[in-house]
């Protein structure tokens, strides 16, 4: 253990759904500090793997530690205590809350106010209310003002495709974490606001020093923001390494556009 | 026909003559034949007779969508459609009474027992059933000419006038409160009630024109002022605080203007009130769908008698529980709402993996178990078995006797409503109610956001268990003895009906709902056995006209007031309105964001 750790390390993780192989043996990493993206065609596993990164499923074999420490078994809510906060590949606010109280709901595991404390507004817990509310306002600034001012009393529903994206990444930041998974971040939407995301990517890295594992079709951001591509396909590595290393690999050029005719 | 299909017409003639017939057939024209609301002609069971006929022209005249677009249907088109279904039901209503006078009455008597001589003259008008038929059509066709209007009618005569109507009609339900409010106000009453029966002519009038002239007053300039009034007191404090002193001033002083026996009616709302309260936070905050609620209303009562020394009642005369302590009810109460919470953890354990339908079966069942020992052998020996307990406490203190005094027990029970409003707002207005709301709106990204679901569904049992338990203590306290009739799964039904009516997630919701619920069929001894007739027309008028509820809570009707107001600029297509829209709405009128629209 005295190497220098992965941020993020799975080694062989298994996950199946009945006879269908969804992972199987998947190693890789994730440094500190890296972007690293995610490619593969449609059910390659991706969005399998960070499922089953983040709780929501368990593995059916493998290990899966983060910062050093098994992840495997623990529910959702646990992992994201650790220090992971994911994205959905489609969207999944809370439509009915406002835009601040969807980002305050981030800040939930980073505090501890209880039953008493709630009931009797305990000074601890007002100071606590007004740094939830500082926290989650620092996250939606993150987006500039699109998500800032006026917007914060309305419902999440009221908001365009784009900037429900937005404010998931938003809530996601609330959360305090470590390492950052982004699940198809731009799907959906237009060239500029893809372009926008992808400074926001490097922007999640240079500027609140995150780690960013992103799941993304768009090669143009895969190229302008990865340190390291990993290619799936039928749940395994097919590839990793530089974004040029991955994109002329054979395999993947295979896995994307079929084999020549095999006879 | 005006813009409706024949068939609409037809289909909704015939399910209002249907419903007429329906009602003969329950027994509600006899029941309220003689139930007078103005003067002595306009009773409750003639209105009746028209009601049918006026919501079904209500609802075939509603708006229709003909290739992607509203449209709305005239006033003219309107009258002649609620005329021709009206005419249309009364045929089949008049074609059944003619069919049963011929068949004989008797004969159908054997079967359906609300079929007699009197409801044959009541729907005749004392005529017989040729010569007064034609009455019954003509009054069912002016019915539906009637829906018709105050669907199709311009909004500034329809509104008034439904509301003075319903004010009239309302007020004349409640003759038997209003003139004791009267006369303990020192005020005459005799003008505007006739003794012992409904409104005089003369005081119907007059409660209509100040009903229709307040809400005109209320509607003016478009519903600005309506508008208005509703953002301030939905948003500033001083004014929020003020109708909070008002409803409590209001409350208080309530029983005492009423009298003991109406306060009994109070007394047993303000338990429903309890029940609701607590009932809310599990289904309304945390969402999860409990219908064995009764569990905890059962358990805080027995063990309230238990606690206090209450007897089991025996064949033998009265004996002593197997477990029993005599305890001051005050402290009692505590200790019960305690053990409640335990029990909400063990009946919160089982279910926590299970979502939707299924914990709402589950819930039922556990609740079913609850009720069934209740009245079981198996623990009589504790709390009595289907003879029960009595002598429970009559939590005596200052003097004030809880137990055979209605007034006093209100008030016992409006502290303890109090405290478990007070405990509910303060919650679901702190960390621990955003997580239940993130919860109920997506429980599995809640967890991937870091809430342990698990953590806050059993919050939500043991929390909405102890306050349940309350309301079983005090309905304890309230009635002195317990039999397991009183803990069946009505108690579950009506609880859940309380909160859903009065809009889930909703403090006030729950006040309301338990009034319209408990509070009218208590005050009209007639309603009383058609209770879960009305609790069931209740709960599917409300999902269809109004499905958050009558009250609903602060965020849900932000938002459908946000959409109404966008409509309202949308359909109108005027620039400047929109614009007014804009500038009132902080997100820009229309439900879309300035920066899209660039």
């Amino acid at each position: 253990m005295s190497a220098p750790e992965h941020l993020l390390e799975l080694r062989d993780v298994a996950k199946h759904f009945g006879g269908l192989y969804a992972l199987s043996g998947l190693t890789f990493h994730v440094d500190p500090g890296e972007i690293v993206s995610v490619i593969g065609p449609n059910g390659a596993g991706k969005s399998t793997m960070f499922n089953v990164v983040t709780g929501l499923y368990g593995p059916d074999d493998g290990s899966i530690r983060f910062r050093g420490a098994n992840v495997v078994g623990l529910a959702p809510n646990q992992v994201t205590k650790l220090g992971i906060a994911r994205t959905f590949q489609t969207v999944h606010l809370f439509p009915n809350m406002t835009i601040l109280e969807n980002a305050m709901v981030g800040q939930h595991c980073r505090t501890r106010s209880g039953v008493f404390g709630s009931i009797f507004r305990l000074p601890g817990t007002r100071r606590e209310e007004q740094r939830i509310r500082e926290r989650a306002r620092e996250s939606l600034g993150f987006f500039g003002s699109r998500l800032a001012g006026y917007r914060e009393e309305q419902p999440a529903s009221a908001l365009s495709y784009a900037n429900r994206r937005r404010l998931e990444m938003a809530r996601a930041l609330a959360t305090e974490p470590a390492l950052v998974m982004l699940d198809e971040p731009t799907a959906g939407m237009n060239p500029s606001e893809t372009l926008e995301l992808r400074d926001h990517i490097v922007r999640m890295r240079d500027e609140l020093g995150l780690t960013v594992l992103v799941i993304e079709h768009d090669m143009r951001v895969v190229k302008g923001v990865s340190d390291r591509v990993v290619a799936l396909d039928y749940g395994r590595k097919i590839a990793e390494g530089s974004y040029d290393e991955v994109a002329n690999d054979p395999q993947v050029i295979e896995a994307y556009l079929g084999t020549k005719a095999a006879g | 026909m005006g813009g409706v299909p024949t068939r609409s017409i037809v289909r909704a003639g015939l399910l209002g003559g249907a419903g007429a017939i329906y009602v003969a057939l329950v027994g509600l024209y006899t029941k309220f034949a003689d139930l007078e609301l103005v003067g002595e002609q306009v009773t409750l069971g003639r209105v009746l007779i028209v009601a049918p006929a006026f919501v079904a022209a209500y609802a075939v005249t509603r708006p229709r969508v003909v290739a992607g677009e509203r449209h709305l249907v005239a006033l003219r088109g309107g009258l002649a459609v609620g005329a021709l279904s009206g005419l249309i039901g009364a045929g089949l209503f008049a074609a059944a009474l003619w069919f049963a006078d011929w068949f004989g009455v008797d004969r159908i008597r054997e079967v359906f027992v609300a079929i007699t001589e009197p409801l044959v003259d009541f729907l005749t008008f004392d005529k017989g059933v040729p010569a007064g038929l034609p009455i019954l059509i003509v009054l069912c066709a002016a019915g539906g000419v009637v829906g018709g209007f105050v669907r199709t009618a311009p909004a500034a005569i329809r509104r008034p006038a439904s509301a003075g109507v319903l004010a009239v009609i309302l007020l004349g339900l409640l003759q038997r409160i209003i003139p004791i409010v009267f006369v303990q106000l020192g005020f005459e009453a005799d003008w505007l009630y006739e003794r012992g029966a409904g409104l005089t002519w003369f005081g119907g009038l007059i409660v209509f024109v100040v009903a229709a002239a307040a809400n005109a007053l209320w509607n003016q300039d478009g519903g600005r002022t309506r508008e208005r009034v509703r953002r301030n007191v939905g948003k500033a404090p001083a004014a929020k605080v003020g109708l909070f002193v008002a409803i409590l001033a209001i409350m208080t002083i309530l029983p005492l203007l009423l009298g003991t026996a109406i306060s009994e009616v109070l007394g047993s709302v303000m338990i429903y009130v309890l029940l609701g309260l607590g009932l809310n936070i599990v289904v309304g905050y945390a969402g999860l769908l409990d219908l064995g609620y009764v569990a905890f209303f059962a358990f805080g009562a027995y063990t309230t008698g238990l606690l206090t020394g209450a007897f089991l009642n025996t064949t033998t005369g009265a004996a002593t529980p197997a477990l029993s302590a005599d305890l001051n009810f005050y402290v009692a109460v505590w200790i019960v709402a305690l053990l409640a919470a335990g029990v909400g953890l063990l009946i919160g354990a089982p279910v926590l993996r299970l979502r939707g339908d299924y914990l709402a079966i589950v819930t039922l069942g556990l609740g079913e178990i609850v009720s069934v020992l209740t009245a079981s052998k198996w623990a009589q020996p504790l709390i009595g078995g289907p003879q029960g307990m009595r002598g429970v406490t009559k939590a005596e203190v200052f003097g004030l006797n809880f137990q055979d005094n209605p007034q006093h027990f209100y008030y016992l029970a409006l502290a303890f409503v109090l405290l478990a409003a007070f405990v509910s707002w303060r919650l679901s207005t702190s960390r621990i109610g955003r997580a239940w709301n993130a919860m109920r709106e997506d429980e599995q990204v809640a967890d991937a956001m870091g809430v342990s679901t698990t953590k806050f569904k059993l919050l939500a049992f043991a929390l909405g268990g102890a306050i349940g338990s309350m309301g079983g203590a005090l309905f304890a306290v309230s009635i002195g003895s317990l039999t397991p009739a009183s803990f069946e799964i009505t108690v579950s039904i009506t609880a859940l009906a309380v909160v859903i009516i009065g809009g889930l997630g909703s403090i006030p919701g729950v006040l309301v709902g338990a009034l319209v619920l408990i509070g009218l069929p208590g005050l009209l001894r007639e309603f009383e056995e058609y209770r879960p007739l009305i609790y069931g027309g209740a709960l599917v008028a409300i999902m269809i006209l109004r499905p958050q509820g009558l009250v609903p809570n602060v965020r849900r009707s932000r938002e459908l007031e946000d959409e109404e107001v966008s409509q309202d600029a949308w359909s109108r297509d005027a620039k400047g309105e929109a614009e007014a829209v804009a500038a009132v709405l902080p997100g820009g009128g229309l439900g879309v964001e300035r920066e899209d629209l660039e």
